[in-house]
């Protein structure tokens, strides 16, 4: 029975984010943290695999403090036992860091049979680090699933590749990418939120990975973030007779030489 | 030894990061080598400038596919640049590369340029909320979008074509692949787009939006959702972060909410227009003219008003 592991990124809900328009920085003071989009469609796939065939999943996330908010999130949504890693480092590690902080915690705790990725994080959308984490685990990685499924010793997926769709199989262990259009994934249910609370939640501390310092070491350094702020004339026409709308959108588009 | 790489599956965006990558052969000092699938597209590369091609060979398969192999040449090579095509088989390709170089790789980089210890780069974070300034170190991997630069213009250097052996990765057995239907039109070349989203309740309701485009002589596009979950429409018109970025002078967004996903691909468009029943849809914010309304009631009132 297959042992699978999800690996989920908390990040902050980017429609909380608020830019100052002054200067353009970024106002998250107000922003919750939640399990980053994919992420969900990749812990519904796990724990959908499970359901069908049995085995067992496991998530894991690298984050900063705040990730500690994301637990009970996950183990509702139906991980068995939840994997953390906590750490300061984690608001600079880029990708690079990122996957080798994985790679090492899923060498620790594993092995897994199936290790899955959503497709890209909301906040950085990279889409790299699961073919980062395969690369360094020496597996195969069938990016950009659309479906997936175990037989016996192998993962079967229906990749979608923008100009192509495309049916793929590699033997396990595997490591695989989730699309967002996979599944739905479920709102938990007041007794998994109850249930959630008995599961296990493993810290695991940065140091016990035996990682060298060169390994934690951004390849990629942020010098700054600039908001972007929408600077458009928003002439909203509301009235109750809709024909009255109509008659003055069409004569802006007409005066914008548009119609 | 050393050098800036290109690659991409498709040749045109491969022409086209042969821009950035002579802008930095000027700063840095390195050839630009661009790896070419196929002879074809490596004749016409050679035209554009590189001081070397390599055309790949004993490859079939996808560029995935290769991604080990080339990893192994440009480790050997000791690039300092790759820069590879956004396409999704390009992404997967380059974060193989990164990780067997361990490099940082910038992912839909923009406004690539030397900077102090590296490579700087712009990319876009939060969806398209804000925009990041990055610095990769040497050696440095980015994809780049389509359309972000043009091709250079042709130069008439001789370089020699030299092949070199690759070896697909056979861990991934492809058993089918199903090349989506070209649509047609290329919305990234549309004057004018009318895009849809989930406000419209069904196929048919296109139509609607069919109409008004045709009253416009605009192309359709549309979010994620209509393209990826409904199929109501191609992949390639779908607008985003994930999907295509265009720049049109008008954008009528009818029946879409205008979260930053699906507003980055298209905001920079001269005229945008919202239909949309609720006021505090986030599209209003990002609209020059709005009606706040029923796209059933507002659109063939539109169409009516314009055909006249
Ligand atoms: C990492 C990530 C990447 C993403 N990438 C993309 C991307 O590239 N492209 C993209 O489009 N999305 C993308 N999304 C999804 C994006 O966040 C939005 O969820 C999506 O764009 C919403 O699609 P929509 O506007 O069609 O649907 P909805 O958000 O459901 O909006 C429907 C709108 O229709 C209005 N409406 C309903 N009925 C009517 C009516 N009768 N008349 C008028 N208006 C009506 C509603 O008020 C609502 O505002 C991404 C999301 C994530 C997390
Ligand atoms: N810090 C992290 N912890 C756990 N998983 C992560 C982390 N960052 C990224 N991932 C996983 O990698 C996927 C792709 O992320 P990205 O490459 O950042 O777009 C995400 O959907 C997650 O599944």
């Amino acid at each position: 029975m297959p042992n699978i592991l999800v690996c989920f990124k908390w990040v902050l809900d980017e429609q909380d984010i608020k830019v100052r328009p002054a200067d353009l920085s970024l106002d998250s003071s107000r922003a919750k943290g939640k399990i980053s989009d994919f992420d969900r469609n990749a812990i519904e796939a796990a724990v959908g695999l499970v359901e069908a065939q049995g085995g067992r999943v496991d998530a894991l996330t690298f984050g900063g403090p705040s990730v500690k908010n994301a637990l009970k999130d996950v183990l509702s949504r139906g991980a068995d036992r939840v994997l953390w890693i906590a750490d300061p480092l984690a608001e600079t590690a880029d990708a690079f860091v990122t996957a080798h902080v994985l790679a090492a915690a899923i060498r620790q705790h594993g092995p897994y049979d199936l290790v899955l990725c959503g497709e890209g994080s909301s906040d950085a959308f990279n889409q790299q680090l699961p073919v980062r984490l395969a690369a360094l685990l020496d597996q195969p990685c069938l990016s950009f699933a659309q479906t997936l499924e175990l037989q016996g010793d192998r993962a079967r997926a229906t990749r979608k590749l923008g100009d192509s769709v495309e049916e793929a199989e590699a033997g396990l262990p595997a490591v695989a990418s989730v699309l967002g259009e996979m599944n739905k994934p479920r709102i938990p249910t007041l007794k998994q939120v109850l249930g959630a609370a008995k599961k296990p939640q493993i810290e695991v501390p940065l140091a016990a990975l035996g990682l060298e310092a060169g390994l934690l070491r951004p390849r990629s350094t942020r010098l700054g973030v600039r908001g972007f702020v929408m600077n458009r004339r928003n002439i909203i026409f509301k009235e109750p007779d809709a024909a009255a709308n109509v008659a003055r959108l069409a004569a802006s588009l007409a005066s914008e030489g548009l119609c | 030894m050393a050098g800036i790489f290109v690659y991409s599956e498709d040749a045109a965006l491969a022409g086209q990061l042969l821009t950035p990558a002579l802008e930095l052969k000027r700063a840095l000092g390195q050839p630009v080598a661009v790896l070419a699938p196929d002879p074809a597209s490596a004749a016409a590369l050679a035209a554009l400038g590189p001081d070397r091609v390599l055309v790949l060979e004993g490859a079939s398969g996808s560029p995935e596919a290769l991604a080990p192999a080339l990893a192994a040449l440009l480790a050997q090579e000791e690039a300092q640049v790759v820069l590879v095509g956004a396409t999704l088989r390009g992404k997967h390709l380059a974060a193989h590369v990164a990780a067997v170089l361990g490099a940082g790789l910038a992912s839909d980089a923009r406004a690539l340029a030397p900077a102090e210890g590296g490579l700087g780069v712009q990319r876009i974070l939060y969806g398209g909320l804000a925009v990041s300034d990055e610095v990769l170190a040497f050696p440095a991997v980015a994809t780049i979008q389509a359309g972000t630069s043009p091709a250079p213009a042709p130069s008439a250097a001789e370089v020699a074509i030299e092949p070199v052996q690759v070896q697909a990765d056979a861990r991934i057995r492809v058993h089918r692949v199903e090349k989506a239907a070209a649509g047609g039109v290329d919305i990234a070349a549309s004057r004018r787009l009318v895009a849809v989203g989930r406000g419209f309740r069904t196929r048919e309701d296109l139509d609607l939006a069919s109409s008004l485009a045709g009253a416009l002589h605009a192309d359709l596009a549309c979010t994620r959702g209509i393209a990826e979950d409904e199929h109501w429409l191609p992949i390639e018109r779908y607008i985003g972060i994930s999907g295509r970025t265009v720049k049109p002078d008008l954008y009528v967004a009818a029946g879409l909410s205008g979260q930053v996903q699906h507003m980055v691909g298209c905001r920079e468009s001269r005229v945008i227009v919202a239909v949309n029943s609720d006021e505090r849809a986030p599209i209003f914010e990002a609209a020059d003219y709005g009606i706040v309304g029923d796209l059933y009631q507002v659109l063939p009132l539109l169409t009516a008003a314009l055909a006249k």
